[in-house]
């Protein structure tokens, strides 16, 4: 009997809290999406049925938010997954300094959105900026963009700056799994007479399947609700144009402090990563992504 | 082609990648930098930018922690972060014990659950907690705000923490018990001590996870003297008026701590990154 308790005595403290501040106020802000629930009016909460979903589909921006989610999300899946493969891949064999490289390239990752977001907002800076200067310099542009300012442009900095910060991410995970393949398998394809290219697409890439599908997974997923990158480089701007879901909720929500119609933005937020979760492990028909 | 010379290329190739991605990453922290260390007339010259600084100043830092009062921001960040990480740290050892050397029914289920935990979108969780946190009187407080970094970080720390206890080998931990020490003498005296590398590391994924917060930290906390340092720094952009050179020093500030800590870790970083990841 004892033995069976002990697992869940050792777990206790972190279920108590993941229950009690992640599973309740998540089941607060899914009854939340159902009601007629502003700040502004604490005495005036009241069920409305799917009024905020209504209102949801009625409302002029949300189709375009939700196109510059998925065209946010998507480039910036695609970039740090091929350059973090490029990177993972140039970083295989060993070399003189390699852990001192890797110090400086994967640095990135322990940088906040928010430093990251500083930085490339004041790079693409229209009138101050020294991209547009370089562009200059080179021949390209007469006159400065206005990066931030202009439709288009603006989401492209925040994805610019997304797959920067993360390439490590991708590249460490990728290494790892490029690390744990045995040699040996390469030296046989040698001997076989095996090329370089069919090397990487019949051994390199079934062996790191796995690893490239759950990161890919996970890194979807935590791009797609991430939001400090667009509140700090274009705060959404300009009209809404570079504005993605979660950034938006956090606007309707501590900007106009509609909490209601909010939580029926992060339910649909929900709804989409669900379906795209089990959608993407159908696909790739892999069943152990559970396990991290 | 030759085998040396295929060889010769790939190795041409590979130095060029190599040389890119250092560049990428350098480039725009060499800029964020170099900007902190020159006057506000240089920085918002229109029609002469400098790719080092004519003059040479520190003035930017001295006028955060002189007029800004970064001192503040960072006695605050320092209290909420190592707090957090350090029960983070506490709580994953207990959890990713339970989950690396249990067999239990309801297991798969608990990480299926921590799974889901990173599936759901910060800010949906944020909204309600503002009211619940209201109701308790935790808002503008750090303790509301500790509360909320752990809870965050520790679905991921508990995992990667029993992918740690996962590498020691079981026998280890009963050859100490064959040898009369009890349960927990054996872990403090020959699991933890192998393993410390490793729960240092759960201990910066913490740290960095509360260290590098904002939207949290911008809807918990209003007053001033509160603040965190993304918090407090994110005041700095105006609608009209951003302070640049202010923002680029505080920006310098805020990531010198954990790129430090990330330098010198590097290594047990990315084995806890990828411990769970990438089975061997």
């Amino acid at each position: 009997m004892k033995k069976k308790i002990e697992p869940w005595l050792f777990l206790f403290p972190v279920l108590l809290i993941l229950l009690l501040l992640f599973g309740y106020p998540l089941i607060n802000s899914v009854i939340m999406a159902f009601q007629n629930y502003k700040l502004t009016a604490p005495n005036d909460i009241y069920f409305n049925g799917i009024e905020n979903f209504k209102k949801l589909a009625g409302d002029p921006d949300s189709l375009m938010i939700l196109k510059n989610s998925f065209i946010y999300v998507f480039v910036s899946v695609i970039g740090q997954f091929l350059l973090g493969l490029i990177l993972a891949l140039a970083l295989k064999k060993r070399f003189r300094g390699r852990g001192l490289y890797q110090s400086v390239v994967f640095l990135p990752w322990a940088f906040s959105g928010f430093v990251v977001g500083l930085i490339f907002r004041w790079s693409f800076n229209g009138e101050y900026g020294v991209v547009n200067n370089l562009l200059a310099m080179l021949g390209l542009t007469d006159t400065n963009i206005a990066w931030l300012g202009t439709p288009g442009f603006s989401l492209a900095v925040v994805i610019i700056a997304m797959i920067w910060m993360g390439i490590p991410f991708f590249a460490i995970m990728i290494l790892a799994a490029l690390q744990s393949i045995p040699s040996d398998v390469y030296e046989a394809a040698d001997v076989d007479g095996c090329g370089t290219m069919r090397q990487f697409f019949q051994i390199t890439l079934p062996y790191i399947k796995p690893t490239l599908i759950t990161t890919t997974l996970l890194r979807t997923i935590w791009i797609f609700n991430s939001l400090d990158l667009v509140v700090i480089i274009t705060d959404g701007g300009p009209a809404n144009t570079s504005q993605t879901l979660p950034a938006y909720m956090y606007s309707k929500a501590f900007g106009s402090y509609d909490f209601g119609f909010a939580a029926a933005l992060g339910v649909l937020l929900m709804v989409i990563l669900g379906v795209y979760a089990l959608l993407f492990l159908k696909v790739t028909k892999y069943d152990k992504a559970g396990d991290f | 082609m030759s085998r040396k010379t295929k060889n010769a290329v790939g190795s041409i190739i590979r130095v060029v990648i190599l040389v890119f991605f250092f560049l990428l990453v350098v480039l725009p922290i060499y800029w964020i930098v170099i900007t902190s260390f020159k006057a506000s007339g240089e920085i918002l010259d229109i029609n002469n930018l400098t790719y080092f600084p004519k003059e040479f100043t520190w003035q930017n830092y001295t006028d955060l922690f002189e007029q800004f009062h970064y001192g503040v921001l960072l006695k605050n960040s320092v209290l909420v972060s190592v707090t957090s990480a350090l029960v983070v740290t506490v709580f994953s050892m207990l959890g990713g014990y339970s989950l690396a050397r249990y067999k239990f029914s309801g297991k798969q289920a608990v990480i299926l659950f921590f799974l889901i935990t990173q599936m759901i979108p910060g800010i949906l969780v944020i909204i309600p907690l503002y009211i619940i946190f209201s109701r308790m009187n935790l808002i503008n407080t750090h303790l509301g705000l500790f509360i909320f970094y752990v809870t965050v970080n520790l679905p991921f720390c508990v995992i990667t923490m029993r992918s740690f206890f996962e590498r020691i080998p079981v026998t280890l931990e009963e050859a100490a018990r064959v040898d009369g020490c009890t349960k927990m003498q054996s872990l403090f005296k020959i699991v933890f001590p192998i393993m410390f590398p490793g729960i240092v590391s759960v201990f910066v994924f913490g740290f960095i996870g509360a260290w590098n917060e904002l939207i949290a930290g911008s809807i918990f906390i209003s007053t001033p003297e509160m603040w965190t340092i993304p918090v407090g720094l994110k005041t700095l952009i105006g609608k009209y008026n951003v302070e640049w050179g202010l923002l680029m020093a505080g920006g310098v500030m805020a990531l010198l701590p954990t790129a430090i800590m990330f330098a010198v870790m590097q290594k047990f970083i990315v084995e806890g990154m990828t411990a769970g990841a990438v089975k061997e």
